[in-house]
């Protein structure tokens, strides 16, 4: 009796909250429907606010290095390369004006250069420590390295960037620490005046340290913001995102995979050899996780990189990279529409090329290890 | 007896261990090193003043700036949490494997790696440019959309770790789908959702990319967030390029501060995962 009369109060009650349940159904889809409408605003945003600059400078955008947002007076000269000065007014005589043109190829370079410097010092170091956690740590240590690892990988740029700025930068000391440094091994102190010399006769260093200023050969002198340091500062950024994705993605080998690479006489670094080459395409993912987050960080190469717009051809010079130069150059470009432009063109190749290493990287690492999201 | 070559692999292989020790032991000293020169230098500069006084009183102190990052994360949290998390819901309770679902998933993969600094920009170009202000709203959106791709990956695979069969009796009791999700599946997950919750704030607290061209930083409290609005990480980077030794001080602060709330969430998050592995 009771179960009869319940039921049509049920029924009631099921349509009464049929339409609280097509709300939320809708306020599901509504949200999931934002993130893609998200994306799509920012590439189309970025897109349409770039146009004046693709139009002007085409393809050629990407190579150019050039950056000059206001014209550029060029000086007649005369035969023997002289500037004329005007007889009436005793200034030079103006010959035309260079227009403004802008490039981005000083901050591709700077953000290759960066990046390949971050990859070179984060992936060795990150994959030894990924196979320390996965095959040699003790739970009592794998533990409190791992929680220290991902807080780490959590602290804010802007907080490694002062330290790269005030700490490591000052420290690093240009070319001259370096070659000091590495000669000292062979080198008895109290010659060390020689050491400047030794270095521009080693031809490959000469050209990597030294530099031409008033047409005098010098090494390049310290100023405790260029491409090296941004490198490292990039470098021990990274090293915590890889090291734990790498981490994950060799903890889910499976155990029999390693178990057979024993039984068959395998030593231990060739069943860790195995284990690298079963998940290397999991492994790589999680490099170009780390190469996105170093090609697209701001704040710390913002704050160690020296910001010139040009292409440095030592480490130890200053440079600038794709993000850097949205941050230095944007505050300026309010009132300079072409400028804008250019810094929009910029943006967008930026996330276009993060959108490409992510989506590798999600295809290599994802089904493999399930930490992609957390890694940012 | 072991053949010459046997004894190289061995050897090759002691070696290698040795390397990976090593390796390990080299990135846990530095970053040991980093983090303990921030603590200690942070610790070293910092003084009442900075909790309580303004930027151009004396002593400066950077009570605009954190009361504005407070705020900006407020509020992008007030847009972005519930957004993510409605997202992370269809996508696990939804739409597993739909044509919608798996370009969702895809997306909030792809917009989590976007640089910060364009997440910036769109926010300039949408908010900025048409109110002809700086404000605080652009501030708190530019972050805001970085959390939502955040909130809701974790929400999705959160709620994945529901069992299904509490789903199933929520159902078979005659609840709808809806109130199957509210009164079951995110109850049963609360504790994992607020720490994918906190992980997010943590993650835009310590971000000044975003905001260099949408709240811009101001030196006097603003609680207008129509306004050019301070923050924190705005205020760090102003004083990172002055030269003087207090502006240099108070920046390390600033630092300690940002360092001391990721290590709370995160030790934070440690806690609740550990609980929820004992129950």
């Amino acid at each position: 009796m009771t179960a009869t009369s319940q039921a049509p109060l049920e029924a009631v009650d099921r349509r009464g909250s049929g339409g609280a349940d097509l709300l939320f159904r809708l306020a599901a889809t509504g949200a999931a429907l934002t993130i893609l409408a998200m994306l799509a605003t920012l590439l189309l945003v970025l897109l349409i606010a770039a146009l004046p600059s693709i139009k002007r400078f085409g393809p050629g955008f990407l190579i150019s290095s050039e950056w000059r947002p206001n014209s550029l007076p060029v000086l007649k000269l005369d035969a023997q390369g002289n500037a004329i000065i005007d007889p009436q007014t005793g200034m030079s005589v103006v010959d035309h004006y260079r227009p403004p043109a802008f490039g981005a190829g000083a901050s591709l370079f700077g953000t290759a250069a960066t990046s390949a410097l971050a990859l070179v010092l984060a992936v060795p170091l990150s994959m030894g420590s990924a196979l320390f956690l996965a095959r040699i740590a003790p739970l009592w240590l794998f533990a409190p390295v791992s929680f220290l690892i991902e807080f780490l990988a959590a602290i804010p740029s802007i907080a490694y960037g002062l330290w790269g700025m005030f700490v490591l930068g000052p420290w690093m000391g240009g070319p001259a620490r370096w070659v000091r440094l590495f000669w000292s091994f062979f080198i008895p102190a109290g010659i060390e005046s020689r050491i400047g010399a030794l270095a521009i006769h080693v031809p490959a260093l000469r050209w990597i340290c030294t530099t031409t200023i008033g047409g005098k050969t010098v090494l390049v002198p310290p100023t405790g913001r260029d491409i090296f340091v941004a490198g490292i500062i990039l470098g021990i950024m990274i090293i915590p995102i890889i090291t734990a994705i790498s981490r994950d993605v060799l903890r889910a080998v499976p155990r029999a995979q390693m178990e057979g690479t024993i039984a068959l006489g395998a030593t231990w670094w060739q069943s860790c050899r195995e284990m690298l080459f079963y998940s290397r395409s999991a492994l790589f993912g999680a490099i170009l996780l780390g190469l996105a987050r170093a090609a697209g960080e701001t704040m710390a190469v913002l704050m160690v990189m020296g910001n010139t717009a040009a292409v440095a051809k030592s480490p130890f010079m200053a440079g600038t990279t794709l993000s850097a130069t949205l941050a230095g150059e944007f505050p300026e470009a309010a009132t300079n529409d072409l400028q804008r432009g250019a810094l929009m063109e910029v943006a967008l190749i930026l996330l276009v090329m993060s959108l490409i290493f992510n989506i590798v990287a999600r295809y290599l690492v994802v089904g493999k290890s399930a930490r992609t999201a957390a890694a940012h | 007896m072991a053949k010459p070559r046997d004894k190289r692999a061995r050897l090759a292989s002691y070696l290698m261990y040795g390397v990976c020790i090593a390796c390990a032991a080299i990135i846990v000293g530095t970053l040991v090193l980093i983090v303990g020169y921030l603590l200690v230098i942070g610790l070293h500069s910092l003084n009442w003043s900075f909790f309580v006084n303004l930027p151009r009183s004396d002593p400066p102190g950077m009570r605009n700036s954190i009361e504005g990052s407070i705020i900006l994360v407020f509020l992008a949290s007030i847009a972005g949490i519930p957004v993510g998390m409605l997202a992370g819901v269809y996508l696990s309770e939804y739409e597993v494997d739909s044509l919608l679902a798996t370009p969702v998933r895809f997306v909030c993969d792809v917009l989590a790696g976007v640089p910060s600094i364009v997440v910036g920009i769109l926010g300039y170009e949408l908010l900025v440019v048409p109110a002809g202000t700086y404000s605080g709203w652009a501030g708190a959106m530019a972050l805001a959309f970085i959390m939502i791709p955040i909130v809701s990956r974790t929400t999705e695979e959160m709620l994945r770790l529901v069992p299904h069969s509490y789903r199933e009796a929520s159902i078979a009791l005659g609840a709808t789908k809806a109130r199957t999700i509210v009164n079951v599946v995110v109850p049963s997950a609360t504790g994992s959702l607020v720490t994918g919750a906190m992980l997010a704030v943590a993650r835009v607290a310590g971000e000044t990319a975003p905001l260099l061209f949408t709240a811009v930083g101001s030196d006097f409290v603003v609680h207008n967030p129509g306004k050019p609005f301070p923050s924190l990480t705005l205020r760090i980077y102003e004083l990172s390029n002055q030269a003087s030794p207090a502006a240099r001080a108070q920046a390390w602060s600033g630092i300690l501060v940002l360092i001391a709330l990721i290590l709370l969430v995160n030790l934070g998050v440690r806690y609740f995962t550990r609980q929820r592995r004992l129950n």
